[in-house]
């Protein structure tokens, strides 16, 4: 997967560059609109991340631009404005999500790879990790020809964490991604425990091996 | 009142003092006239009745029941004063008694004294005070209907300038909309009042615009550094070698940091409310936003080991922004969550007039009202924000709903009436 990220804030983009690069992508990158202008124009990404908020121009050109010359590549906006209306344009223009600042790196990964997955294999929108497979569209997950009945909260865990294996994954994380904005009751901690620890017996019962590691005081992590 | 029948009743009530003072007046001259006409007609009378006598006509033959003529043998020292006084009498044609002007007096005719006494029936001071406040009663309907309209047109004609500011200052939307052009008036205080509201609307468009603008800015410059420190940190998990207490360490930090950056967003959103940047325009499904955010909510609420009653009565619309909506909810739900007890209930009521949210829970250390307030937290919940509540109440305020927060016997009981 071939990634084009344009962000203004160095800082920022050697976070993501470096959280990105230690997966199967290949990253390049552009502060500014002019650079990102040029970029755009003369290589194909599969997935553009957009700060929409540049300082030489408005991200949202950017995007239109993209779409009328690229409208095959998919496009994740950054903001650091909550503003409805920023959502709903960028959206209307074309983005396939929006993601506010500050964000969770495995979080943008998770959607990188969802973006990715609607893009590129319509119609088979499946997720395979050994002996696991997990069909995004139907939420219908399998461990070796075994069905696995999960809730929509287990689902949704186990989509995360195939996205991102191999990496640490915060109960602060965890409970973002399950629950976005509600987030901020101190017990979800306690609710990303046991949402865990269903997943985890619904998987060995189906004869899948675990895969969850608990790290401990920190999270959990999808070892391979 | 409007400021017009305002000044007409005034007015009115002027003439009514004025009329009043003018018919006391009417009747007490016409009284005076009436006593003066008929105490000249008496001593005409007398003056007459002297000159009978003087030409000879013996006193006896002149009695009538109106006069009496006696005649006096001791001698006197001579005229007296006419003496006036009212007196009741008999009238001969009415057969009833009636009020009569009466004058006594004692002259000298020729040598001889003679008393008289001289009786004239006089206009009845009811009849007068009938005449005087016909006469004021007539005046008033003449007068006062003419002032009323004279009155209600003028001041029509000289008020219409400032109700056209009224109109156009009510019609004034502050984020959008152009400034209201007011009509030109002759009026020097309407033109003032024009040139200061000018003024005023322009600031206060200048300010709007600032503040929403410094809101924007200052969280873009606030979230931005929040990014890259959590990104950072979550690079450092991901280094080999950690210990745990170093990971625990890593782990606190970034909840400071998410913390920081919640509370940022709460504070940004209090002042985009109270800035009205959001006005809804449509009223919106109440009932489906109740019920979507009652099911994660409630799943929440299930996993807390709480248990959760909702009873949604569908198509309820509110006018109110629908992000607003989702917030309004999610905070009381949060809240009734969050200050819960062991093996609690949450219940939830909607109907037409208003949403009711009670749970069970333990006494909150402040009085309820006081929870509005920002920054207002109990200390077993150090991690809320302490703003939740104060956006419900923002969000109401703004909204026109009433929101009313009571705590009774381990109950905490939210209602907001539409």
């Amino acid at each position: 997967m071939k990634l084009l990220i344009v962000e203004d804030e160095q800082a920022l983009l050697d976070n993501m560059l470096s959280y990105l690069s230690r997966g199967d992508l290949v990253c390049e990158h552009a502060t500014t609109f002019r650079e990102a202008q040029d970029k755009l124009v003369s290589f194909e990404y599969d997935i553009v991340v957009l700060d929409i908020m540049l300082p030489d121009g408005n991200g949202l050109n950017l995007l239109r631009l993209l779409k009328e010359s690229r409208p095959e590549a998919g496009v994740l906006i950054i903001s650091a404005k909550n503003a409805l209306d920023d959502r709903v344009a960028g959206l209307e223009l074309g983005a396939d999500d929006y993601l506010t600042k500050p964000f969770h790196l495995p979080e943008l990964n998770a959607r990188l790879k969802a973006i990715y997955r609607r893009r590129k294999f319509q119609g088979h929108k499946a997720v395979q990790f050994n002996e696991i497979s997990v069909n995004t569209d139907t939420y219908e997950a399998m461990v070796h020809e075994t069905p696995l009945t999960l809730t929509l909260k287990e689902h949704e865990l186990l989509v995360f964490f195939i996205a991102n294996k191999n990496r640490v994954l915060t109960k602060q994380t965890i409970a973002e991604h399950l629950w976005g904005d509600h987030v901020d009751l101190q017990d979800s901690f306690d609710f990303v425990y046991q949402h865990i620890k269903n997943l985890r017996k619904k998987i060995t019962a189906a004869g899948g091996e675990d895969y969850i590691k608990t790290i401990y005081g920190l999270g959990y992590k999808w070892s391979v | 009142m409007s400021l017009l029948t305002k000044i007409t009743v005034l007015n009115l009530l002027l003439a009514l003092v004025a009329f009043g003072i003018g018919g006391v007046r009417v009747y007490h001259t016409f009284r005076y006239e009436v006593q003066r006409e008929t105490d000249f007609t008496l001593r005409e009378s007398l003056d007459e009745l002297e000159h009978t006598i003087r030409s000879g006509v013996p006193a006896d033959g002149l009695q009538t029941h109106l006069m009496r003529v006696t005649a006096i043998d001791t001698v006197l020292p001579g005229d007296t004063k006419f003496e006036f006084a009212d007196t009741l009498a008999m009238h001969p044609v009415l057969k009833r008694p009636e009020l009569f002007r009466r004058l006594t007096t004692v002259r000298n005719i020729d040598g001889r004294y003679y008393r008289f006494m001289l009786m004239n029936v006089v206009i009845e001071q009811s009849d007068i005070r009938r005449i005087s406040e016909n006469i004021v009663k007539d005046l008033f309907v003449v007068l006062g209907s003419i002032l009323l309209v004279f009155n209600f047109l003028f001041s029509f004609l000289l008020l219409r300038p400032f109700k056209k500011t009224l109109e156009k200052i009510k019609r004034f939307n502050l984020p959008s909309g152009a400034l209201p052009q007011f009509p030109a008036s002759s009026t020097t205080e309407f033109r003032r009042l024009n040139n200061f509201l000018t003024e005023m609307l322009h600031k206060a468009r200048t300010d709007y615009r600032a503040l929403k603008e410094f809101s924007e800015n200052a969280s873009h410059e606030i979230q931005t550094p929040l990014a890259v420190a959590s990104g950072k940190l979550e690079l450092l998990v991901e280094s080999p070698g950690l210990d745990d207490t170093q990971v625990q360490l890593v782990q606190e930090a970034q909840q400071a940091l998410a913390h920081l950056s919640k509370l940022s967003e709460a504070l940004l959103l209090l002042t985009k409310i109270e800035n009205l940047e959001f006005a809804p325009q449509t009223p919106v499904n109440f009932s489906t936003i109740l019920a979507a955010e009652c099911q994660i909510f409630g799943e929440l609420a299930e996993l807390k080991g709480l248990q959760f009653t909702a009873g949604i009565e569908p198509g309820i619309h509110l006018r109110l922004d629908p992000g607003l909506a989702r917030i309004l909810v999610s905070n009381l739900l949060k809240n009734a969550i969050r200050h819960n007890i062991d093996g609690g209930w949450i219940s939830l009521q909607l109907d037409a007039k208003q949403l009711v949210i009670k749970n069970a829970g333990a006494e909150p250390p402040v009085p309820p009202a006081q929870l509005f307030g920002r920054f207002q937290k109990s200390a077993q919940t150090g991690k809320s924000l302490g703003l939740g509540l104060a956006i419900v109440k923002k969000i109401c305020e703004v909204n026109k709903l009433d929101v009313q927060y009571t705590y009774a016997t381990g109950v905490h009981e939210v209602i907001i009436r539409f």
